[in-house]
């Protein structure tokens, strides 16, 4: 199954799924994406640079200080809803997702990590 | 009606309402609002006759899977996001001394108030030869339900709101602050938390043990969390909130929010995807 298949599954299992991009953070790039509305390089590109900055420093260090190292963020603002997800066993390996405030969270963080995994297996 | 025919007009019943399939091939067994998930789960079973492995998945992603055979649940084949079911997943076959920690398990899965669906499957090999198992009356005696209530799924129960997740912090009565109020929200799954900043500079809650290294933090790395949550959210000085853990949908996570001129940074034990975005919507009111 393609990238972008998976990637298609999950904004058609979750259609309050914006964008939902699979990116390599250690490169900054996204590397597929597949969403409900058109988008820009240029907002892939700063997507991906939050997701990056998401998994920084201080928090990063605080985290891994607390309870080891982060692989799942949820960023809330003003508007939208932001998960990053990174793979355990290749962390530059990321999805990096825009949803809307309505989405089923913890359906849609279990359904991406399922996503990443089989990304990452090449599956 | 003559309570011997109960049995008969049930399955009647049952087989007369129009099923609803989910993506996946999955089965809905009970909407959101259902009167009684956990009923609607020991049906299922009840209706089971021939050897199956019942697959029973929530909406927000919990699982338990059953090798039922004969009105009896002979094993638990898998659980995915339910604590505690080590003990009945080691047991070769379901016997009574497993019957508490699987009726809690059910519940765990039937409390989720989402969507509960069933996959069946062919049992495992493992199966042959079994026939004890435990008797699915039994589990509904226990949980006192009704096996044969025929009616009860016609009466969707209207969706209530989630309660008041508990939580020690009081918020006092015109209390508006953003970040008090996120953080009552978030309930026990918040286990510490202190605000640096604003109108509620100093408040806290949780162990001070934890507090007070939170406090170490904020005090020595506030501004570098200033310019993480600026350049994560790209609106500087603006509401923003971060939540950082191994998985977020169990054990430990950071979080960090800033709001009206305070930054709160507190410690996650648990799912806290079931209530971040929940208590951040309404703490926006």
């Amino acid at each position: 199954m393609a990238v972008s298949d998976h990637l298609g599954a999950v904004v058609k299992a979750y259609p309050q799924a914006r964008i939902v991009a699979f990116a390599d953070l250690s490169s900054r790039m996204v590397l597929a994406s597949h969403g409900n509305q058109a988008v820009t390089q240029e907002k892939l590109d700063a997507l991906c640079e939050q997701a990056r900055i998401a998994f920084d420093d201080p928090l990063f260090s605080l985290s891994v200080e607390a309870f080891g190292e982060p692989h799942a963020a949820v960023v809330m603002a003003l508007d939208g809803v932001q998960v990053f997800l990174r793979s355990e066993s290749e962390p530059a390996d990321a999805l990096v997702c825009v949803c809307d405030q309505t989405i089923d969270l913890p359906g849609f963080v279990a359904k991406i990590r399922e996503t990443l995994e089989k990304i990452t297996a090449g599956t | 009606m003559n309570r011997g025919t109960l049995p008969i007009v049930a399955r009647l019943t049952a087989l007369q309402t129009p099923a609803r399939l989910a993506p996946g091939g999955a089965r809905v067994v009970a909407e959101i609002g259902h009167r009684n998930p956990l009923a609607a789960i020991l049906r299922e079973v009840n209706e089971t006759i021939l050897a199956r492995s019942l697959c029973f998945e929530s909406g927000s992603g919990s699982s338990l899977t059953l090798e039922v055979a004969g009105r009896r649940v002979l094993r638990l084949t898998g659980a995915t996001g339910l604590a505690g079911a080590e003990t009945c997943l080691a047991a070769p076959v379901l016997e009574d001394e497993h019957k508490d920690a699987l009726i809690k398990l059910l519940q765990a899965l039937a409390a989720q108030r989402s969507e509960l669906r069933v996959m069946s499957a062919p049992p495992g090999r493992g199966s042959d030869g079994v026939s004890v198992g435990l008797p699915v009356a039994l589990l509904a005696d226990l949980c006192l339900i009704e096996l044969n209530d025929a009616g009860e799924a016609e009466e969707p129960e209207p969706v209530a709101e989630p309660p008041e997740p508990a939580t020690g912090v009081e918020i006092e009565a015109g209390d508006e602050a953003f970040l008090v109020r996120f953080a009552a929200r978030m309930g026990p799954t918040l286990a510490a938390w202190l605000i640096s900043g604003g109108s509620r500079d100093g408040k806290s809650d949780g162990p001070e043990e934890m507090v007070s290294h939170l406090r170490g933090f904020l005090d020595d790395e506030s501004e570098s969390i200033a310019r993480q949550l600026d350049l994560v959210s790209m609106v500087p000085a603006g509401p923003v909130c971060i939540a950082l853990g191994a998985a977020l949908s169990e054990g430990h996570g950071i979080l960090c929010a800033r709001a009206e001129g305070g930054t709160l940074l507190g410690v996650i034990e648990g799912d806290a995807t079931q209530s971040l975005l929940t208590a951040w919507n309404a703490a926006r009111g």
